[in-house]
């Protein structure tokens, strides 16, 4: 009973916030169903068949939508976070929308869950997940998670309670991650550069490489630029052949898949790199220099709040440097609550200060941005300036809502 | 020859960058940098390491200004433990005397400090540069930070759990507006000893207070050279904005 009146209430809450137009009920019916029955994750997620756990910095969503898109492109039926709220109650309000009520009945075949770096300790014993993908690990708003060897320390923990029947993925050129097979008393399969050889960057559009995995050999052209991307393609796949997909429809699925909103989305006038930590910028950086054109211009925008960390020390880290040398003449500007500090990070990059327009409104920046665009628009924006510019794009009728996107 | 028609040279001593450097510590060594080099100045940024020797002949250690950053727990220990064997921590103290200038942040400060308790494991010696020492606590410390100091204003951003306490002689870097500070409880913020600061702020501290930058600069460059050396001005109005903005939301 318990659980139903959870549900209901979620349900409830995530009409509301819909109906009101206040959110789209990613995080909110799961925060106070949890309330209510805070076992509503272990119960309803055991009903799916097969469910799978995706930790790491950087990737998550990604390697999450890929993987739900070869699987559904297989034919089975799918329920993930998908809207990137990857705590515990975004998953309860995933598991609460899919959910019919009386009868509490969630007809799927598999759940795929991206956990952040602490949320992954308390949620997937919940879980019991039977394929854990590990993507990496590296310096992301230390002010939440803590240092990156107390991360692992904290994952180290976790796998060696998690029932062996369990399969581990890890990303065997991360070092950061080799403990954890000491740990893990199940089985562990590892991916990485040791699978691909070959590879062709192919600008924006993505990279060409091969792929040798046990007795596969194939040509892959991934639709979405950056050798990072490679690696939540390879994370993806292995977990695909290891559910039993065939790695054919795997490959032809891949022509049809679309990016994960805000990770290199695509606008009618360019495109979204969302940056949020020192690693995954640097990425995102050395991936976009060789492909801007004078004619472009650069949009960044740098916001601490809660859930992009408000520590904004790590810029300082990533290689701002990189862009420098491509786009001096561009028309860059910068916004966000954080505004400033991000000019005076782009000046000590080699940017021209004289050069540099500040716009701490993201919308104003936006169509400041647009304005006179010959080239392309390149916004990089932190996870909660991602999130108001989606709205802001909704609101211009460029494009659906994010939640609406699966 | 005039020091005017010699071009100025700084070396910069990155103290264990490698194992030292968290949370963008090393935007300072990029602020004192472009800072010496929008003035016309050499620059070179020599990291010292765990393998590394610092020169004790008669010219002295070579380096101008020293920088020590943040490290995780395992780092720290390393570091501690080298500081001492390899006689580095006792250089680094006697060029400090000298007047040599030197910045250090979160682990790097609790390490020049008379010693470090750490939650687990034993005891680290510190250098014994700033009469202070550090015990860890059981909450972290974690925000946004303003103190005043004799630079003015200073903004940055704090993130530890050791509670450093400063003897009497001590000097502290300045006083918490906003903040937590070295423990929490007396208001104090970092330890100023002759030309070499220790403090818990992140940011990155100098692009955003650079005033402090050109004070670094400037006392590296009077004990090289010898003389009052006065820097050239730089158009600041990008970072002082920074800085204000930082105040006027947290202070």
């Amino acid at each position: 009973m318990r659980l139903i009146t959870a549900i209901f209430i979620g349900k409830l809450i995530a009409f509301l916030t819909k109906f009101l137009k206040i959110g789209g009920g990613s995080a909110a019916p799961g925060l106070y169903a949890l309330k209510i029955d805070p076992n509503l994750v272990e119960k309803l997620s055991q009903q799916i068949p097969k469910n799978i756990v995706i930790t790491g910095t950087n990737g998550k969503t990604t390697t999450s939508k890929m993987l739900a898109h070869f699987s559904r492109t297989s034919g089975l039926s799918v329920i993930r976070n998908h809207t990137g709220s990857n705590l515990e109650r975004g998953i309860a309000s995933a598991l609460i929308a899919n959910c019919q009520l009386p009868t509490v009945n969630c007809q799927l075949d598999l759940g795929i869950w991206e956990l952040d770096e602490a949320a992954f300790n308390r949620v997937s014993p919940k879980l019991k997940p039977d394929l854990m993908i590990f993507l990496n690990v590296s310096r992301d708003q230390l002010d939440r998670y803590g240092e990156t060897d107390t991360v692992v320390n904290k994952w180290c923990e976790t796998v060696s309670k998690l029932d062996p029947k369990t399969t581990a993925l890890i990303n065997s050129d991360d070092p950061n991650l080799a403990k954890l097979k000491k740990y893990f008393k199940g089985k562990a399969r590892e991916f990485g550069k040791k699978d691909i050889k070959n590879i062709k960057l192919n600008g924006l559009k993505g990279s060409v490489f091969e792929l040798k995995i046990e007795n596969y050999k194939l040509k892959i052209n991934l639709p979405i630029p950056g050798l990072y991307h490679i690696y939540d393609f390879l994370a993806s796949f292995t977990a695909g052949i290891t559910l039993g997909l065939q790695p054919k429809q795997i490959i032809s699925s891949l022509k049809s898949y679309s990016p994960a909103f805000g990770r290199v989305e695509k606008l009618p006038f360019g495109h979204i790199f969302l940056i949020k930590n020192p690693a995954g910028a640097t990425q995102v950086f050395e991936t976009l220099a060789p492909n801007i054109k004078p004619t472009d211009a650069l949009l960044l925008a740098l916001n601490d709040n809660l859930a992009d960390g408000t520590d904004v020390s790590w810029i300082w880290d990533a290689g701002f440097e990189s862009l420098q040398v491509t786009v001096n003449s561009l028309q860059v500007i910068v916004s966000g609550t954080r505004t400033y500090d991000l000019a005076v990070r782009l000046k000590y990059a080699g940017f021209d200060p004289k050069k540099i327009i500040i716009e701490p409104e993201l919308e104003n920046a936006l169509k400041q941005a647009r304005k006179g665009l010959e080239g392309q628009l390149f916004i990089l924006p932190t996870y909660t300036a991602m999130l108001k510019l989606q709205s802001i794009l909704v609101k211009a009728g460029i494009k659906k809502h994010y939640w609406e996107e699966e | 020859m005039k020091i005017e028609n010699l071009k100025l040279k700084i070396v910069v001593g990155y103290l264990y960058g490698d194992l030292m450097n968290i949370y963008g510590d090393t935007g300072n060594i990029i602020a004192l940098q472009k800072r010496a080099q929008w003035r016309g100045m050499d620059v070179k940024i020599k990291n010292i390491s765990l393998n590394d020797q610092l020169p004790t002949s008669d010219v002295g250690t070579q380096i101008d200004l020293f920088f020590f950053g943040g490290g995780q727990d395992m780092a720290q220990e390393l570091v501690a433990s080298d500081l001492e064997s390899s006689g580095k921590g006792e250089i680094i103290k006697s060029e400090v005397e000298k007047g040599v200038p030197l910045l250090s942040i979160c682990g790097g400060y609790q390490l020049l400090g008379e010693y470090y308790k750490p939650h687990k494991g034993p005891q680290l010696t510190g250098v014994g540069l700033f009469p202070a020492y550090t015990e860890a606590g059981d909450t972290r410390m974690i925000g946004n930070i303003v103190i005043e100091s004799m630079f003015g204003k200073l903004v940055g951003f704090e993130n530890h759990s050791g509670k450093t306490h400063l003897k009497k002689e001590a000097i502290p870097l300045g006083m918490v507006i906003k903040g937590f500070g070295n423990n929490g409880k007396d208001k104090t913020e970092g330890c100023l000893y002759k030309n070499a600061i220790g403090c818990y702020m992140h940011g990155s501290l100098l692009p955003k207070n650079p005033k402090l930058a050109d004070w670094l600069l400037q006392k590296a460059l009077e004990i090289k050279y010898g003389k009052d050396i006065k820097l050239e001005p730089l158009d600041d109005s990008l970072e002082l904005q920074a800085h204000q903005k930082a105040i006027s939301r947290f202070g």
